[in-house]
């Protein structure tokens, strides 16, 4: 399993919602860089990391909910939360596979077919797990939820790009006029 | 199991303070299933148990090095152990039910198949029960169910096993020590924590 990475420049000094901004980035890059190769069966490790970030990431937007807008932290530990599910009952097959080819492999001739037969059974299990795990990854891209999680810790617009109508940031362009989703400063302060 | 909410959460204080009391309200939440789970049979109490370990572990993996005493990584190492025996224990108690669930559905169609053969005659004949569809899989089936539910009593022992060290050493004590202790250190931007 993957270790969890460092979170650079993190002190148990600096404000809480800074720790957020840096701790959830991490997190979230963690979580997409781990969903590589997860719809393949036989490499089982993937959709162990990915759970185990999905886990990690779901973690820390709980731990630094009070930093955070709630509005836009609802519907992205909702998913989150359906993701780690989907993971769940990939994983779940995935383990019992590997441990009953060891049991197999030791079982007499006489016990083979039973053994099979269970076997056959959790086979069919992660196939239906593995489509919609397909699935969700799909609603996660039309979702962009990597966009949504990067809004939710983008940095506060000045005070002059709030008050200046012609002095506009990239940021506060972004929000208005491009990007359905809104960034997640309002309570960072 | 929904996590407890944590009162008093302030963004603009330290991650540190803010930490401490997070991890204060995580450690109850582990412990209160404490004597539950000491009954073998509190299934959903033992799952329980290993989400609030999944809680307490998650967040002092990202904070321990950075905000509290040398202690909370130990700890930190203590509750993974907790949380991977229970997970051990559960994938037992998920898996034992299913193979119970396809040794009654198969048994099932056998007997269908024995009343079929019987027809409409006032007794059974002994012969008819020779050779039922899927008595090839009972062995294999039953091998299964005995392994799992063995298994799952010498994962449950070493649970409490681990348990019981867990209170001899004192880490409940020590983790609330740990917690209200801050390191020494300097922020600098090359600073990292790690577990």
């Amino acid at each position: 399993m993957a270790k969890a990475r460092p979170i650079p420049g993190l002190t148990g000094q600096m404000r809480y919602s800074d720790a957020a901004t840096a701790t959830i980035a991490v997190r979230s890059d963690e979580l997409f860089d781990h969903a590589a190769g997860v719809l393949d069966v036989t490499q089982i490790e993937a959709v162990h990391a990915m759970r185990v970030a999905t886990r990690r990431l779901r973690s820390v937007l709980e731990f630094y909910e009070p930093c955070l807008d709630h509005e836009q932290l609802e519907p992205i530990l909702a998913q989150i939360c359906e993701l780690a599910d989907v993971l769940g009952q990939r994983r779940d097959p995935d383990v019992e596979l590997e441990a009953l080819a060891g049991f197999a492999a030791a079982a007499s001739e006489a016990e083979r077919p039973g053994i099979e037969r269970f076997i056959d059974r959790t086979s069919e299990q992660q196939q239906q797990a593995n489509a919609e795990l397909a699935q969700m990854i799909e609603q996660i891209k039309a979702d962009d939820l990597r966009g949504r999680l990067a809004a939710l810790i983008a940095p506060a617009p000045t005070a002059a790009a709030v008050d200046g109508p012609t002095v506009t940031s990239p940021a506060v362009a972004e929000e208005t006029d491009a990007s359905p989703v809104k960034s997640g400063w309002l309570r960072r302060r | 199991m929904k996590a407890r909410k944590v009162k008093h959460l302030d963004p603009d204080g330290t991650l540190a303070d803010n930490a401490q009391r997070v991890v204060a309200v995580r450690i109850d939440e582990l412990y209160d299933f404490v004597p539950a789970v000491l009954d073998p049979k509190r299934v959903k109490k033992l799952h329980a148990m290993r989400i609030a370990a999944k809680r307490l572990r998650y967040v002092l993996e990202v904070t321990s090095s950075a905000c509290f005493g040398p202690y909370a990584l130990t700890a930190t190492k203590r509750v993974r152990e907790l949380q991977d025996l229970l997970g051990e224990i559960h994938d037992c108690d998920i898996q034992l039910p299913r193979v119970q669930q396809i040794r009654a559905e198969l048994s099932e169609e056998a007997a269908a198949e024995l009343a079929l053969r019987a027809g409409g005659a006032a007794d059974l004949d002994p012969a008819l029960a020779s050779a039922l569809p899927h008595s090839e899989d009972w062995a294999g089936l039953a091998a299964l169910e005995h392994y799992l539910a063995v298994r799952r009593g010498l994962l449950y022992d070493r649970f409490i096993t681990v348990w019981q060290d867990i209170e001899r050493s004192a880490m409940r004590a020590r983790l609330e020590y740990a917690i209200a202790e801050r390191p020494t250190m300097v922020a600098s931007d090359t600073e990292t924590a790690t577990i």
